[in-house]
């Protein structure tokens, strides 16, 4: 137990978390470089593209210390992105020591601080790195200082390190090794493992990704999970190296996986506490939450005899995203469909991507949105509105809540002003202001969640040139003067398209969704009137003129089947679009409220 | 003796123009060996048909067929005419550009059998014409005209394009007005499509040449079929307009469904149900022929429901749509599963009934192809 060291590595995203594992695993043989695709730890290939880490895994290294003892290092990879910083936590639970990773170029951001409360939160020994510090960029004093202002550190504990160059990588190693705690525990006491992650495999069914904190957990073992209170057997246990190695048991300290006759991932619930039915442990450990999603959406299929096809998809996603709740619905407009709940709009877009690139699947979505607490007159019944079609009639509403988010964002204080600005715009409540730096601030907000959901990290983006971080942790319900927002087409309202806004932006919402949705639907043969309402009140409207002309001017004899493949292909898109009564509207309508700048 | 039509297509043009994306070539190289191979695939399909088709018209389609010396446009007639059955009263068509013609040349088409031109004028406008990357001006294509008909032919068709870039519609009206003062009997005037793979369609995407808006592309259309309507022309197809008795022929075989056996590089043939085409390319086209004794690189056989779409499309876009003829060729499902829809078109404006016929109005003309979409 003593040459065990479990770490992971903390870092805002781009900070080179990926690359300096792999720089990690090639200087320990765990892999080759040419085995060592580029980001090695990210699996899927979205994960690749968006150049994040979704889903957290672990990989085991082996270490030969200048002191002649070969140490076993377990990597814990993190989920990157603030939709799962519950998943970050239990990682870190995982863990005695993180690798808190900055970027040369960069700084201190928002994510890296965010990060840190969370690994000091969980007690674990911080090695600060500095890394890129090849780039011609690289401003390696600056962010020296930032990181001992941050952490309280002496200078020269700070690593510098190139995952490109592979400077620092064997400091990091031996680091690990000396300043990390190796794991405590009673290898003789009860079994508590802890569930840091969980996958689905498509041959082996559910695997848990676990630590055990004390005892020892055997193939063949007869265990229970404390959340689900259900009963499995442990059939096959072992460590992780770049594929699963069967070691057929796991001792106290020792991260590995294992795989329970469990038929879905919903059995192994992150953050969950495994023991032996005979003489096990008493309690759990600490830090289990139900994972609680807060983001909303409807999932429709494009043509509705798909419905069960996209059902089907949700329930295989569901095997392997213990996240992800759906319930059906029926939208007026488009059919029956399904009511998704999400950890935010990341996890949300990477279900939507996965369903079209995995399963095939062609869906509409509607405009995301949080969940409310509608309180009633005279009753003072709650009801929680996950969708704005249910939202009660305005006069039977005595008032509303909505989720709050406490929001950190670190900018260069040039930009103050320009983040002041939008926060205010995004009904932010300014708290607090710090300085990392002389250059750079560390603003606290609170913000409405549903405020920030959309575009609020693109707006940041660009308000500040791209410098600005932003990480936040929710904190609860608060009343606000909310209505909902109808919009009708040729005074058919189309339910899919209802939002719940702010009172004091409905006006400017109604005329920027109208505007854009005559952009979005195209000419019919009649014209189309667009009314945006709140209740009976028109507060927008517009309209869409007519067709005129829609006529290819040749056809002759070569022309003739291209105009009919032409004519075939014109219908398939048309059977793409949603009818809400004579009008027919393209998919991407149903979300272009999302894209709505002037 | 099934009556068939017959379209050449030579791919031979001295440059290409910017809208252009029919098949051209730039050179006059293997002229020879194009002719050799045009009257193999004569040879090759007269085995096939001569017995079943004859033809009632032949066009010379192209690239730009004027460009060709007359006696090789005689020598492909008289090959047809030797192999097939060639109505005495066959419509024989050239298309034709100003710039490449003269009086003589005019008269010696004539002799070689050429009865119809088709002279692709595009605009009387020196701006527009220098858009359109044409080698004529004004002058010219009013004296290609001329020198046509008192050559002897006098059915004569002239190709206009409207709703250019900048164009407005008294340049439009200008255009229209100078065409039916010359001596023709037939217009096609063509709204500018924007194709892929054309220079111009490059231009637009890289932001040098913006078209106009469908509203106004909409009020030339209807402006045209006004105006042509009253000097004469009669629209007999969404573009296409003529003088009593001089609706082409040719292309009448095509919209009514007629069959049409089509030679050389791209061309497209529809003979008992059904279709295929040959290799565009002029290499690769004679190469076929030299193995196969013809140019054909792939086909298809039309099943009932497309045969029933290309049916009405080409109908509904020229002459209307014969319920009796339909309902004997289709069956009435079809026309029953619509009716609620036609008559709501009908209702609207867009579709006009004439005793067992279906036809556009002019508003309908314009937004053809949508009401197509929603035939079910």
């Amino acid at each position: 137990m003593n040459q065990i060291r479990n770490f992971c590595i903390i870092a805002h995203i781009d900070h080179g978390k990926s690359t300096i594992a792999d720089g990690l695993l090639e200087f320990t043989k765990t892999v080759s470089a040419r085995e060592a695709k580029e980001q090695l730890l990210d699996n899927m290939d979205l994960e690749r593209e968006r150049g994040i880490t979704i889903k957290s895994h672990a990989i085991k290294m082996k270490y030969l210390h200048e002191d002649k003892k070969e140490y076993i290092l377990n990597l814990i990879d993190t989920p990157g992105h603030v939709d799962f910083s519950y998943e970050v936590s239990r990682s870190l639970a995982a863990c005695e020591g993180a690798l808190l990773v900055v970027d040369a170029a960069q700084g201190v951001e928002a994510q890296t601080i965010s990060n840190l409360y969370l690994a000091i939160d969980a007690g674990l020994e911080i090695i600060p790195v500095i890394n890129k510090i090849d780039l011609p960029s690289a401003m390696v004093d600056t962010v020296k200082s930032q990181i001992v202002d941050l952490i309280g550190c002496d200078e020269d504990d700070i690593i510098l390190a190139s995952a490109k160059t592979r400077a620092g990588i064997e400091t990091i190693l031996k680091t690990v090794v000396e300043k990390v705690p190796p794991p405590v525990g009673d290898p003789n006491a009860p079994l508590q493992a802890l569930i840091f992650d969980s996958i689905f495999d498509a041959y082996r069914g559910a695997i848990a990704f676990i630590r055990v904190k004390n005892g020892t957990l055997r193939e063949r073992d007869v265990i229970k999970f404390f959340a689900t209170d259900k009963e499995f057997q442990a059939d096959e246990i072992g460590v992780l190296g770049l594929t699963r190695v069967r070691t057929k048991e796991l001792g106290t300290g020792d991260v590995g996986y294992l795989i329970p006759n469990a038929k879905d991932v919903h059995d192994l619930k992150v953050g969950d506490t495994i023991t032996h039915i005979k003489g096990g442990a008493e309690k759990p450990l600490p830090g289990y939450k139900e994972i609680k999603p807060m983001v909303f959406s409807g999932l429709y299929p494009t043509n509705s005899e798909d419905y069960e096809d996209l059902r089907d998809a949700l329930d295989k996603l569901k095997m392997n995203d213990a996240a992800l709740l759906f319930v059906p619905e029926t939208s007026a407009a488009l059919g029956f469909g399904f009511r998704c709940g999400f950890l935010g709009m990341l996890h949300m877009e990477i279900i939507q991507e996965r369903l079209e690139r995995e399963y095939d699947q062609s869906i509409v979505t509607t405009l995301p949105n949080v969940e409310y607490y509608v309180y009633k007159k005279e009753t003072g019944e709650k009801i929680i509105v996950d969708n704005p079609a249910e939202m009660p009639v305005i006069g039977d509403v005595e008032f509303v809540e909505e989720p709050y988010i406490k929001a950190q964002i670190v900018t260069p204080s040039e930009y103050v002003g320009n983040v002041m600005q939008l926060s205010m715009e995004k009904r932010g409540v300014y708290k607090n202001t710090t300085y990392i730096d002389p250059t750079r601030a560390d603003l606290e907000f609170e913000f409405p969640l549903s405020e920030i959901i959309f575009d609020f990290y693109d707006k940041l983006k660009s308000t500040s040139r791209g410098y600005a971080s932003f990480d936040y942790e929710y904190i609860g319900y608060r009343e606000s003067d909310l209505v909902k927002l109808d919009i009708m087409l040729n005074g058919e309202p189309v339910d899919a398209l209802s939002v719940i806004v702010h009172r004091s932006k409905s006006y400017d919402y109604g005329r920027k969704v109208c505007t854009k949705l005559k952009e979005l639907i195209p000419r019919h043969m009649f014209e189309i009137a667009i009314q945006a309402s709140i209740g009976n009140k028109v507060i927008s409207r517009t309209n869409i003129k007519a067709m005129r002309k829609n006529v290819l001017a040749k056809c002759y004899g070569g022309d003739i089947t291209r105009k009919r493949k032409l004519l075939e292909k014109q219908k398939e898109g048309k059977r793409r679009m949603k009818q809400v009564g004579n009008v027919e509207i393209p998919q991407e309508a149903f979300l272009a409220v999302l894209q709505l700048e002037e | 003796m099934k009556e068939s039509a017959c379209y050449i297509h030579i791919p031979f043009c001295d440059h290409k123009c910017i809208y252009c994306d029919f098949y051209s070539i730039i050179t006059t190289d293997n002229v020879n060996s194009y002719l050799n191979a045009l009257f193999k695939e004569i040879d090759y399909y007269s085995e096939k048909y001569s017995s079943t088709h004859s033809f009632n018209t032949i066009y010379f389609g192209g690239g730009t067929p004027s460009f060709m010396e007359p006696d090789y446009i005689a020598k492909i007639i008289a090959y047809i005419k030797q192999k097939f059955t060639v109505s005495d009263y066959a419509e024989i068509s050239l298309e034709t550009n100003p710039g490449t013609v003269d009086r003589t040349k005019l008269k010696n088409f004539f002799e070689a059998g050429i009865n119809r031109i088709s002279i692709g004028i595009q605009s009387f406008d020196p701006d527009e014409l220098k858009f359109l990357t044409r080698i004529h001006d004004k002058e010219t294509a009013i004296t290609t005209v001329e020198s046509a008909y008192s050559a002897g032919l006098e059915n004569i068709s002239v190709d206009l394009i409207f709703n250019l870039p900048n164009q407005s519609k008294e340049k439009w009206q200008t255009n229209l007005e100078t065409a039916v003062s010359l001596p023709i009997k037939h217009i096609s005037a063509y709204s500018l499509i924007l194709e892929q793979g054309t220079i111009l369609n490059k231009m637009v995407l890289d932001g040098k040449v913006k078209m106009q808006s469908e509203d106004y592309d909409a009020d030339l259309y209807e402006f045209t079929i006004d105006f042509l309507c009253k000097h004469e022309f009669r629209q007999y197809e969404v573009s296409n307009f003529a003088k009593d008795g001089y609706q082409c022929v040719h292309n009448n075989a095509y919209w009514r469904y007629k069959d049409y056996l089509s030679l050389g590089t791209s061309a497209h043939s529809f003979m008992n149900g059904e279709r295929w085409w040959n290799y565009s390319s002029l290499k690769m086209f004679i190469a076929a022929v030299e193995n196969q004794n013809n140019g054909r690189v792939n086909g298809e056989r039309i099943n009932r429901l497309e045969m029933i779409e290309e049916y009405t499309m080409l109908a509904l876009r020229s002459y209307g749509l014969d319920t009796l003829e339909f309902i004997k060729l289709f069956g009435n499902d079809w026309l029953e599963k619509n009716s609620e829809y036609i008559n709501r078109l009908i209702e609207d404006g867009f579709f006009i009934r004439k005793n067992n016929f279906i036809k556009f109005t002019p508003r309908g003309y314009a937004v053809c192809d949508e009401i197509l979409l929603n035939f079910t």
